[in-house]
């Protein structure tokens, strides 16, 4: 016994929701060859189906790339600060992929760490997250290798897993996702198999062991010499988090803002004095490992991955989390 | 706004500190009259407006702009004027691509004794953009913009044999010692292969599409020592590009060619090369399509540019608008660029700072135009930044539009001739200006 929706009963929703002014995003064909998260205007831009998953992440509408923290102006000689509205639409982020959902989870940690972030946490509250269970997978999938699964039900409210073309099987996983399917849903004797994910790849044991120990390895020389140092990996990573403060306005008023960084960009740890602690982009790429794989997981207890792929398939040179985790698997730094 | 309630635009004019700000004086001193409508901002020399301003102007709420300098042979520092003269050539080209509204955007000559000239264009002006309205279009998205797709060519298979020639031939450069490195296509993206073992590491078939030549800027490779670089005709051209810029060496560098049957790529369609030019050596065979240089040269655009072109400004606007709505910022069309070789991007300077390095519209465009201008008459048409993007946008259009302007107004293409001095940097009495008054 399951329960089940429709492709037309998700379009319903996706309306009932627009109609209601509240935003609802998921996968959309923006042109040809690229599909990305984007927020819907209505329910026929929503692609469900023959897709791996979109070019980007699902944080971006909890994290976006660009948001405002305050204000200021200058009044005379003093500065005036004042107090920006927080996000305050609900939204629906439907037909996620389970391991772009995963990572939100992942990143409530880090933003209430020291501090309670207000507009990650608000936006947080507000949304509700529909994922669809992965059917197809690519070379650069790899969920199984760090602990998660097509169907992974971390930082979902609500799964869908494909029963036919057009049908899904429905499961709420918290009371959000119960509320948000009620009325929704036909029962039947119908239950989806569990979708197959790609073979494992690595251990992410052995990958933290091995960054431990080996900092200043030829490894790191060899693996980061292609790299060109963009922020294509960390931009389309679900659980990329680095952001840069500045003020942005002119003379009279603005607003300190944040937007995301990039640890590959040689200018984030470049020093006032010139001096930039790590000098080039092995030491870079070396960075972005150790921090995924060790020293998150040292602070908050898990990895800071989740297998989706993106960083590979976005690498203008073929790099990739993936490419430099298994030939660390593999012993090639032996 | 006015009292009355009616508008009243706001002009910037740049002026050079030589000419037109002293006639401009001279309307002021002689008692002529004009309407305050404009902000004058002097600088040193029409060469040193930045394009960049005329922008800034924009974003900043000004409603038309107005670039004034020395007559040609009067620049006070000699030659000023005919390179700014160039540039904004090119640069008209590129915001009529992106949708500007021209009509706004405004370049005379006035010299010091042309008080009255100042007074006319002045008023003139006024009185247009008055009529024109504000300039509410601005990196608007007015409607359903959505770019041409551009068309690909058949993906066809590399000459047979190639791939093991060329790893032979690597074999013996780095046994014998006459390179260090070879930067070469592998299976997954590039590869540098240092030991003569490894060269089967090196592939070459239809999947070879990318540059390889952004590595010869990269402060890494370079120190493994003196490198054999495979590159196909187009690679190849930024090596002319880089050598007439004087960021390499050819003695520095072995330049292994490839005779390349086209990687399936837009700019394969049009590719009339095929067979590497400057190469130390060639490898493998292809039938040769001969060079058709300039000035006989179809439009090298494609469809894909001449329907963008077609457009109307408010349209072309709101297609760019939409593309760098999703832009992130993540500067992989800069990184992958060969040419983009600064080692701080004028976006990172931030003091005082010149593009806003936030991805907003405003933003992003900042950043687009830049990006586009600074590869005016140097982009060689490799076609990497959109291939790198992860938004999927198409900043080819917008090479293409510069490549196409540079074509047609000087007969230039970037990296074709090895004798011919770089576009921007050169000038001649003879550029034409029959859009400056
Ligand atoms: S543009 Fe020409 S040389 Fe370059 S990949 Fe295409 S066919 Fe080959
Ligand atoms: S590669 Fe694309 S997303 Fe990244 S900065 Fe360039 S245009 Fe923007
Ligand atoms: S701007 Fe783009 S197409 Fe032009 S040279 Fe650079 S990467 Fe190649």
């Amino acid at each position: 016994m399951s329960f089940t929706i429709t492709q037309d009963g998700l379009s319903k929703l996706v309306n009932e929701w627009l109609a209601r002014g509240k935003r609802v995003a998921g996968p959309s064909r923006v042109k040809r060859d690229c599909i990305l998260y984007v927020p819907l205007q209505g329910p026929d831009q929503l692609l469900l189906e023959d897709f791996i998953r979109p070019a980007n992440s699902l944080k971006e509408f909890l994290f976006p790339k660009h948001e405002r923290l305050f204000g200021y102006r200058i009044n005379g000689n003093g500065v005036e600060l004042f107090e920006l509205e927080p996000p305050k639409t609900e939204q629906l982020l439907i037909a996620a992929r389970p391991c772009d959902a995963a990572a939100l989870p992942i990143l409530d940690q880090v933003f209430n760490w020291d501090c309670a972030d207000e507009f990650y946490n608000r936006r947080r509250q507000l949304t509700t997250v529909v994922t669809l269970a992965c059917s197809a997978h690519d070379d650069a999938c790899f969920c199984t290798s760090v602990g998660l699964s097509p169907c992974a039900e971390r930082g979902s409210d609500v799964m869908l897993v494909k029963l036919d073309r057009g049908k899904y099987e429905v499961r709420c996983h918290t009371e959000k996702g119960r509320s948000l399917m009620e009325g929704r849903l036909e029962p039947s004797d119908q239950v989806a198999s569990e979708p197959l994910g790609p073979e494992k790849r690595f251990d992410p044991a052995e990958v933290r062991e091995f960054v431990k120990h080996n900092f200043a390895s030829a490894f790191w020389q060899s693996e980061g010499l292609t790299c060109l140092g963009c922020g294509a990996c960390a931009y389309t990573c679900p659980t990329c988090h680095c952001f840069d403060i500045i003020d942005e306005g002119n003379a009279n008023e603005g607003a300190r803002v944040r937007n995301w960084d990039s640890c590959q960009f040689s200018m984030f740890t470049q020093h006032a004095s010139g001096h930039n602690p790590r000098e080039n982009q092995p030491a870079r790429q070396r960075q972005r490992i150790s921090h995924k794989f060790d020293i998150y997981p040292e602070k908050f207890g898990e990895i800071l991955c989740t297998g989706c792929g993106n960083c590979t398939r976005n690498c203008p040179v073929g790099i990739g989390a993936l490419s430099v985790l298994t030939e660390i698997g593999h012993g090639e730094h032996l | 706004m006015n009292e009355a309630g009616q508008f009243e635009p706001k002009i910037v004019a740049y002026v050079c500190n030589w000419c037109t700000y002293l006639g401009a004086d001279l309307a002021g001193t002689t008692r002529l009259e004009y309407p305050p409508n404009v902000r004058i901002i002097r600088l040193p020399c029409t060469g040193r407006i930045d394009f960049n301003l005329i922008v800034k102007a924009f974003e900043i709420g000004a409603d038309a702009v107005l670039v004034s300098g020395c007559h040609p042979g009067d620049c006070h520092y000699t030659a000023g004027n005919y390179h700014a003269r160039r540039r904004w050539i090119l640069f008209r080209e590129l915001l009529e691509a992106l949708g500007f509204e021209m009509e706004r955007i405004h370049f005379t000559w006035i010299s010091a004794a042309e008080g009255r000239k100042w007074q006319q264009v002045v008023t003139e002006i006024t009185e247009q953009t008055r009529k024109l309205g504000p300039y509410k279009n601005l990196y608007a998205d007015t409607g359903n913009g959505s770019l041409p797709i551009p068309e690909a060519a058949p993906a066809v298979d590399q000459p047979a044999g190639s791939e093991g020639s060329l790893r032979q031939r690597c074999h013996q450069l780095l046994a014998d010692g006459t390179v260090k490195v070879v930067i070469g296509y592998g299976t997954g993206g590039p590869v540098c292969v240092t030991k003569p073992a490894d060269v089967g590491r090196l592939v070459w078939n239809n999947q070879c599409s990318s540059n390889l030549t952004t590595y010869l800027k990269r402060q890494e490779v370079r120190k493994l020592g003196r490198a054999a670089i495979v590159v196909k005709v187009c690679d190849e051209r930024a090596l002319v590009v880089l050598e007439k810029e004087s960021q390499l060496d050819r003695k520095d560098l072995h330049v292994m060619g490839m005779a390349c049957n086209g990687m399936g790529q837009p700019k394969c369609a049009t590719c009339d090369v095929r067979v590497p030019r400057f190469a130390d050596e060639v490898i493998g065979e292809v039938a040769s399509v001969p060079l058709a240089g300039p000035p006989n040269a179809a439009p090298r655009g494609g469809a894909a540019l001449e329907v963008l072109l077609a457009k109307s400004p408010a349209e072309r606007m709101a297609c760019w608008a939409r593309e760098f709505e999703r832009c992130v910022k993540c500067y992989a069309c800069r990184q992958v660029c060969p040419l983009c070789y600064c080692e701080r991007c004028i976006v990172e300077k931030n003091r005082p700072t010149v593009i806003d390095p936030s991805p907003t519209v405003k933003g992003n465009f900042a950043w687009h135009i830049t990006r586009a201008f600074h590869l005016a008459g140097r982009c060689i048409g490799c076609d990497e930044c959109t291939r790198a993007c992860p938004a999927g946008i198409d900043l080819r259009l917008l090479n293409l539009s510069l490549a196409k302007a540079a074509e047609e107004h000087f007969g230039y293409r970037a990296g074709i001739n090895r004798d011919v001095e770089p576009l921007i940097g050169a000038y001649s009495l003879q550029d034409k200006e029959n859009f400056i008054r």
